[in-house]
C-alpha cells in the first residue's frame, strides 16, 4: 500500500500525530472488541458464559474442552462443515471468477446485438433480494433431482454479476494495441484471452474471487433452503442449526461460541494468507478503470 | 405452485444445466433393489439434542430397518417451511418432528400421511388429549411424542429465605411477587416473556380460555375472550408495579437472571428442567417445582406450552407401513421414551407411564430439586390438561400476530388486552383470507 | 481529472465504459463463447427464479371451510401487491427502512471515508496492521455478528454496558428508540473496514506528482484532503454509496437475529423481514414473492434515482 517513500512525497506537515493515533487506536478497538468478546467467551462453560465478565478470562478456562467439544459433537460435524465450507466458497468462487472474467472481457472487447443490454441485466441482478430467489431456486432444482446435493448450492454460487462488472471495468484497460499485436502474431482469440489478457487484469480477478468466496462462505439462506442432510451443511448453516438447538440444551450456547470463533479464526486465516493478493486486487478493483 | 409452472421453469434450468456436465446422481436417496440383504431406510428429520440416542435404539431393534436422522432447523425457523416444499417437490422425508400446534397447516396443506390404519391398533397406548390433537376429521395425522404440561419452577432456597409460602393461587402469586421485589429492587419473581406465545397461550388456556372451536364447518376464533383478558390484566397488574421482568425467555439475558437469582420462577413443561440444570448448575439443590398457581383455590387447572411435539409421516413416503411402525415404536417403547425423557424432549405421550425407568427415579434430576421427584407434579398436570383446546391452521400467523401486538403494548404502554383485541382481529382476517370460514 | 476518470465511475454505471469498438463480424461467434457461459448461469439461476418468483406472486392459495380439504391455486393477479402495500405493517416496515437509511449510508460513507483518509496521512505507526484489524469484520456472518453483539447489547451480559452504567449512564441499545442505532452500528461494524479499503484503493492511485504540485502551493492537511482527495476519490465514494444503499434495503439478518431479544423489533420490522417471515415461517410464498419484488422495485428506483442526481451536478461539483 503506501510505500514510506511516497508518503514523504505525498503528505504535507500540520496534522496532529498524537491525535492521529488516539483516533486509530479508538477505532481499532471498536472493531476487535466483539472479535475478543467471541475469543474470551470460548475459553467459558455455559453456567461461566452468562455469569462473568464478558472481557475477561473466567475462573476456570476450558478453552481445550470446548474446542474437543465442538469437533465431537454430532459425530465430528464441525469439522465437515468447516470442509464443506471450504469447498462451496473455494469451488465456487473460482469459477465463479472465471465465468466473470471471460464474460467481462468479452463485453468489453468485442461488439455484438445487444451487449448492452445484456450487461445492463447483469447489473441489475445486484438488486435482487436474495429472499426472493431461493425458494424458487429450490423447486427449479427439484425438478433436475439436484436438491440436497452439493451442486444445490455450487451452481448458483459460481455466478457473479458484480464479478462481471469488475471484470469489464477492466478488461477496457488491456489496450487493444496488445490483443491486435497478438493477432497480428497468429494467435487465436481465446489464447489471447487465456495467456494475455487475463495476465494484465489478475488484481481484478483476485477481487472477484474474494468478494465471491466470502460470499459463498456468509450465505445462509441458499444452503438452509437447498440442504437437508448435515454431512453437506457449510459452517455458517451448521452454527445457526446449533443455535435453534440453544433452547432445549443450554450447552449449545458454548458449542456456537466457541464454533464461531473457530470459524472466524479459520476465516481470517485465510484471508490473511492471501493478504498480500488482496491488497493488490482491492487497489485495483476500485480505480482502474 | 402448479406443474405447468415448474415444467416452464425446469425448461430454463435445464437449458442452463446443458452448459455444465451432468452431476452425479446420489445414488444413496433412492431404496436398494436388493432388499433381502440390505436393510430398507427411512429418513426421520427432527430438531430434538440427542434424539440419536433414541432412533440408535430402533436400529439396534430393527435389523431390517434404518432409520437415518437428519438433523433440521427447528420447525418454526425454517424447518416446516422446508417439509411443505420437499413434500411439494415430491422428495421429502418419510417421518417428520411436528409440534401439535402445526400439525393443522401439515393437513391442511396435504403434507401428512393418513395413519388411522396403522395407528388405531396402539391408540390406546397413548394418551387421550394427545391422540385427539392429531385427530382430524375421524382420521389420525400423527403418533403423539410428548407433551407439555406446565408447572411451575422456582427457587424454594430464596422463597423460603423470604418466608414466601409457594402460590397455589395467582392472588398468592402476586403478594409473593410483591415480597421478592421488596426484598432486592435487582430480584423479580418471574420474567415476562414477550416473545413467548406458547407461554401466554398456555397461561390462557389454564385460565379456561378457548381460542378456536371448529362450529359447524367454521372456526369460532376468540383469541380475545374475556378468560383470556383476566389473564392478561393479571400480568399486567405485574408489569404496571414493576414486579416482573420484562425479558425474552431462553434468551441470554435470561439465562444470566436465572443464574444470578435475578428471575426466580419459570412457568414451563417437564423439558424446563434440562434447560435449568444445564444453565444454572452451581444453584443445585435451590429448585423445586410446584402445580401451576390457580385462579380458584383448590382448583387444578393447567395448561400446556404449545401442546406438544408428535412425529408424523410425510406425504409421498414408499413405506408407509415402516415408518408408522417406526414412529410408534420410538414413542412407545419403555426404553425409548426413557431416552426421549432424559434428553429433556417432554413429558411421554402415554397413557401409562409407570413403566418409564426415568420417570421413576433419576437421582442426577431429583437432586437438582432438593430430592423431589418433580415428575408427579408434571404427571397431575397431564391428566388434568383439556381436550377442549383446539389447534387452528395458519397457527404462525397467529403467534406473529400475538408476538408483535404483545410487543407493540410493552413498547408503547398499553394495555395487553388491547394486544389480543388486536391480534384477534388479524387472525381472523388472516383465515378468511385464506378461505376458511370463520364465526367471530 | 486524471485518476478518477480512469476509476469506476458513476457514468460507466449508467453508459458503460467506453470500450474499443470492434467492428469484425468474424469475431462475433468468438465473443459469445466468452459471454455465453456466465450468460446461461445467469438465466438459470437469477432470471429463471426470478420469474419463478414474479408468477408465483400472481397466486394464491384458497382453502374452504376448516382449512383442512385439499387447497385450491388461484390466480389472484396482483392482490398480493395489494395486500402488502395497504398493510399498516408493512407501510411502517418501509417507513422504518428509509429512516434506517437515512441513518446508515452517511454513518458508513463518512465512517469510510474518515478511516480512509487518516491511514492516508502517512503519519501513522502501523498504517498495514490498523487496516487489517478494520477489515477484519467483513469476513464475520452476519448472522453470527448479530448474535455476538445480541450479547453486547443486553445490559446483564455486556461488559460495555456495566461499565457505561458504574460510570452513570444507562444506555438500552435494543429500545425502541435506539434500535435502528444498534443495528445501523452492527452493519458499520460489519462493511465499514470493507469499504475504507476500497476508498483507501482510489487514495493510493492518485499520482504522486498531484501532491508534489500542492506542496509547492503550501497546501496544508485540510486544504489537500478537501481541495485533492475527496474530489479525485468521488467516484469511488459514489460506488461505496451506492452498494451501501442496495445492502441497506435488503436489510433482514440483523433484525431477525435481534427481534426475540427486544419488544421494539417485530415480525415485519423491515419489507425483506416480513418477505422472510411470510416464506419460512407462514409458509406463504406468493405473498413473500410480492413484497420481495416491490423491495427490488424500490432498491431498482433508488439506485437509478442517485445515480441520476450525482451525475446531474457534474463530476466537478463538489
Amino acid at each position: 500500500m503506501v510505500s514510506a517513500a511516497t508518503s514523504v512525497g505525498r503528505h504535507s506537515p500540520g496534522f496532529p500525530r498524537f491525535a492521529l493515533a488516539v483516533a486509530l487506536v479508538i477505532a481499532a478497538v471498536y472493531f476487535l472488541l466483539p472479535v475478543v468478546w467471541v475469543l474470551l467467551a470460548s475459553t467459558k462453560s455455559p453456567g461461566d458464559l452468562f455469569a462473568t465478565n464478558g472481557l475477561w478470562f473466567s475462573d476456570a478456562p476450558q478453552l481445550g474442552y470446548n474446542i474437543s467439544r465442538v469437533f465431537t459433537e454430532s459425530g465430528g460435524a464441525f469439522g465437515v462443515w468447516v470442509a464443506n465450507s471450504v469447498l462451496y466458497s473455494g469451488v465456487g468462487a473460482l469459477v465463479a471468477t472465471l465465468l466473470a472474467t471471460a464474460c467481462g472481457y468479452g463485453i468489453a472487447k468485442y461488439d455484438f446485438f445487444g451487449k448492452e443490454q445484456l450487461f445492463w441485466l447483469i447489473l441489475a441482478g445486484v438488486l435482487v433480494p436474495a429472499t426472493v430467489i431461493a425458494l424458487p431456486l429450490y423447486f427449479l432444482l427439484n425438478t433436475v433431482n439436484l436438491v440436497g446435493t452439493y451442486w444445490s448450492v455450487l451452481l448458483p454460487s459460481m455466478v457473479s454479476p458484480f464479478g462481471v462488472y469488475l471484470a469489464r471495468i477492466h478488461a477496457a484497460t488491456i489496450p487493444d494495441e496488445v490483443i491486435e499485436a497478438a493477432r497480428i502474431d497468429g494467435a487465436g482469440e481465446g489464447r489471447i484471452f487465456a495467456s494475455i489478457a487475463t495476465r494484465m487484469i489478475v488484481p481484478a480477478m483476485v477481487t472477484i474471487f474474494l468478494f465471491q468466496f466470502v460470499t459463498i462462505w456468509n450465505n445462509y439462506l441458499l444452503p438452509l433452503v437447498m440442504l437437508s442432510d448435515g454431512a453437506k451443511f457449510p459452517v455458517t448453516l451448521g452454527l445457526t442449526l446449533w443455535n435453534s438447538q440453544t433452547q432445549r440444551d443450554p450447552y449449545f450456547y458454548t458449542l456456537v461460541v466457541t464454533g464461531s470463533a473457530v470459524s472466524m479464526v479459520v476465516l481470517i486465516g485465510v484471508m490473511m494468507g492471501l493478504q498480500r493478493f488482496w491488497r493488490a486486487g482491492m487497489t485495483a478493483g476500485a480505480t482502474k478503470g | 405452485m402448479t406443474r405447468s409452472k415448474i415444467a416452464v421453469a425446469a425448461g430454463l434450468v435445464a437449458f442452463g444445466l446443458a452448459a455444465c456436465s451432468s452431476p452425479a446422481q446420489n445414488p444413496t436417496t433412492s431404496p436398494t433393489a436388493n432388499e433381502s440383504t440390505e436393510p430398507l431406510t427411512l429418513t426421520f428429520q427432527s430438531w430434538v439434542p440427542n434424539i440419536d440416542r433414541a432412533v440408535d435404539l430402533f436400529n439396534e431393534a430393527h435389523p431390517n430397518i434404518h432409520v437415518n436422522l437428519e438433523t433440521i432447523t427447528a420447525g418454526p425457523d425454517g424447518g416446516y417451511a422446508k417439509m411443505f416444499s420437499a413434500v411439494q417437490a415430491g422428495n421429502a422425508a418419510d417421518v417428520a418432528q411436528v409440534g401439535y400446534d402445526w400439525l393443522p397447516d401439515f393437513v391442511r396443506n396435504g403434507a401428512a400421511e393418513d395413519i388411522t390404519a396403522g395407528f388405531q391398533s396402539s391408540a390406546s397406548l397413548f394418551q387421550q388429549w394427545g391422540v385427539d390433537a392429531m385427530t382430524f376429521g375421524g382420521a389420525v395425522y400423527g403418533v403423539p411424542q410428548a407433551s407439555s404440561p406446565l408447572g411451575l419452577y422456582y427457587r424454594s432456597d430464596i422463597f423460603e429465605g423470604l418466608g414466601i409460602e409457594t402460590p397455589q393461587t395467582w392472588d398468592e402469586f402476586y403478594q409473593a411477587a410483591k415480597a421478592v421485589h421488596a426484598s432486592d429492587p435487582n430480584r423479580y419473581i418471574a420474567a415476562f416473556a414477550y416473545n413467548q406465545t406458547p407461554w401466554l397461550l398456555g397461561l390462557s388456556e389454564q385460565a379456561g380460555a378457548v381460542w378456536f372451536e371448529p362450529e359447524n364447518d367454521a372456526w369460532k376464533v376468540s383469541v380475545n375472550d374475556p378468560e383470556t383478558k383476566k389473564m392478561a390484566e393479571f400480568w399486567q397488574k405485574l408489569i404496571d408495579e414493576d414486579l416482573v421482568k420484562i425479558e425474552a425467555d431462553m434468551s441470554n439475558e435470561w439465562y444470566a437472571d436465572i443464574q444470578n437469582g435475578n428471575v426466580l420462577s419459570w412457568i414451563c413443561g417437564s423439558w424446563g428442567d434440562a434447560i435449568i440444570r444445564g444453565n444454572a448448575p452451581a444453584t443445585s439443590g435451590k429448585w423445586a417445582v410446584s402445580y401451576l398457581p390457580q385462579w380458584t383455590a383448590g382448583a387444578k387447572d393447567t395448561g400446556t406450552w404449545a401442546g406438544g411435539s408428535a412425529n408424523v409421516v410425510l406425504k409421498g413416503t414408499k413405506h408407509l407401513k415402516e415408518a408408522i411402525e417406526f414412529a410408534i415404536w420410538l414413542n412407545s417403547n419403555p426404553e425409548s421414551v426413557s431416552t426421549l425423557v432424559s434428553i429433556g424432549a417432554g413429558w411421554p405421550a402415554l397413557a401409562d407411564t409407570t413403566q418409564i425407568p426415568s420417570l421413576q427415579d433419576d437421582p442426577t434430576v431429583f437432586a437438582f430439586y432438593g430430592g423431589q421427584n418433580i415428575w408427579d407434579v408434571f404427571a397431575e398436570s397431564d391428566k388434568n390438561v383439556a381436550s377442549r383446546w383446539k389447534w387452528p391452521p395458519l397457527v404462525s400467523s397467529l403467534y406473529t400476530s400475538v408476538t408483535d401486538n404483545v410487543k407493540a403494548s410493552i413498547n408503547n404502554k398499553t394495555p395487553l388486552t388491547q394486544a389480543f383485541d388486536a391480534a384477534q382481529a388479524a387472525m381472523v382476517a388472516a383465515m378468511r383470507d385464506a378461505g376458511i370460514s370463520v364465526v367471530e | 481529472m486524471t485518476a478518477a476518470a480512469t476509476a469506476i465511475t458513476a457514468d460507466d454505471v449508467l453508459h458503460g465504459p467506453t470500450d474499443a469498438r470492434r467492428r469484425s463480424n468474424k469475431r462475433i461467434g468468438v465473443a459469445l463463447l466468452f459471454v455465453l457461459p456466465f450468460t446461461l448461469m445467469f438465466l438459470a439461476f437469477y432470471v429463471a427464479p426470478i420469474i419463478y418468483a414474479i408468477v408465483d406472486s400472481t397466486f394464491a392459495m384458497k382453502s374452504s371451510g376448516l382449512g383442512f380439504g385439499p387447497q385450491q391455486h388461484v390466480f389472484v393477479f396482483l392482490d398480493n401487491y395489494m395486500a402488502a402495500l395497504s398493510s399498516p405493517d408493512f407501510q411502517a416496515g418501509l417507513g422504518r427502512l428509509f429512516l434506517f437509511c437515512l441513518i446508515e449510508v452517511p454513518l458508513m460513507v463518512v465512517t469510510a471515508g474518515v478511516l480512509a483518509l487518516l491511514l492516508d496521512t502517512g503519519k501513522t505507526l502501523w498504517p498495514r496492521g490498523f487496516r487489517v484489524i478494520y477489515f477484519m469484520p467483513y469476513g464475520v456472518p452476519g448472522v453470527i455478528a448479530t448474535l455476538l453483539w445480541g450479547f453486547l447489547y443486553i445490559p446483564s451480559t455486556s461488559p460495555v454496558l456495566q461499565g457505561l452504567s458504574r460510570a452513570g449512564i444507562d444506555l438500552q441499545p435494543l429500545d425502541s428508540g435506539n434500535v435502528l442505532f444498534a443495528i445501523a452500528n452492527i452493519s458499520l461494524w460489519l462493511y465499514a473496514g470493507y469499504n475504507m479499503i476500497v476508498l483507501t484503493a482510489a487514495l493510493n492511485s492518485i499520482p504522486t506528482e498531484i501532491y508534489e504540485a500542492a506542496r509547492i502551493d503550501r497546501a496544508g492537511e485540510w486544504a489537500m484532503v478537501w481541495r485533492i482527495k475527496l474530489p479525485l476519490i468521488r467516484p469511488s465514494i459514489v460506488l461505496v454509496t451506492l452498494f451501501t444503499i442496495i445492502g441497506t434495503l435488503q436489510l433482514f439478518v440483523e433484525p431477525l437475529v435481534l427481534s426475540p431479544l427486544t419488544t421494539a423489533i417485530n415480525s415485519t420490522f423491515t419489507p425483506n423481514m416480513a418477505a422472510y417471515n411470510a416464506a419460512f415461517a407462514k409458509n406463504n410464498s406468493s405473498v413473500a414473492a410480492a413484497m420481495a419484488v416491490i423491495v427490488a422495485v424500490i432498491a431498482f428506483a433508488m439506485s437509478i434515482g442517485f445515480l441520476k442526481i450525482v451525475n446531474r451536478k457534474g463530476s466537478e461539483a463538489w
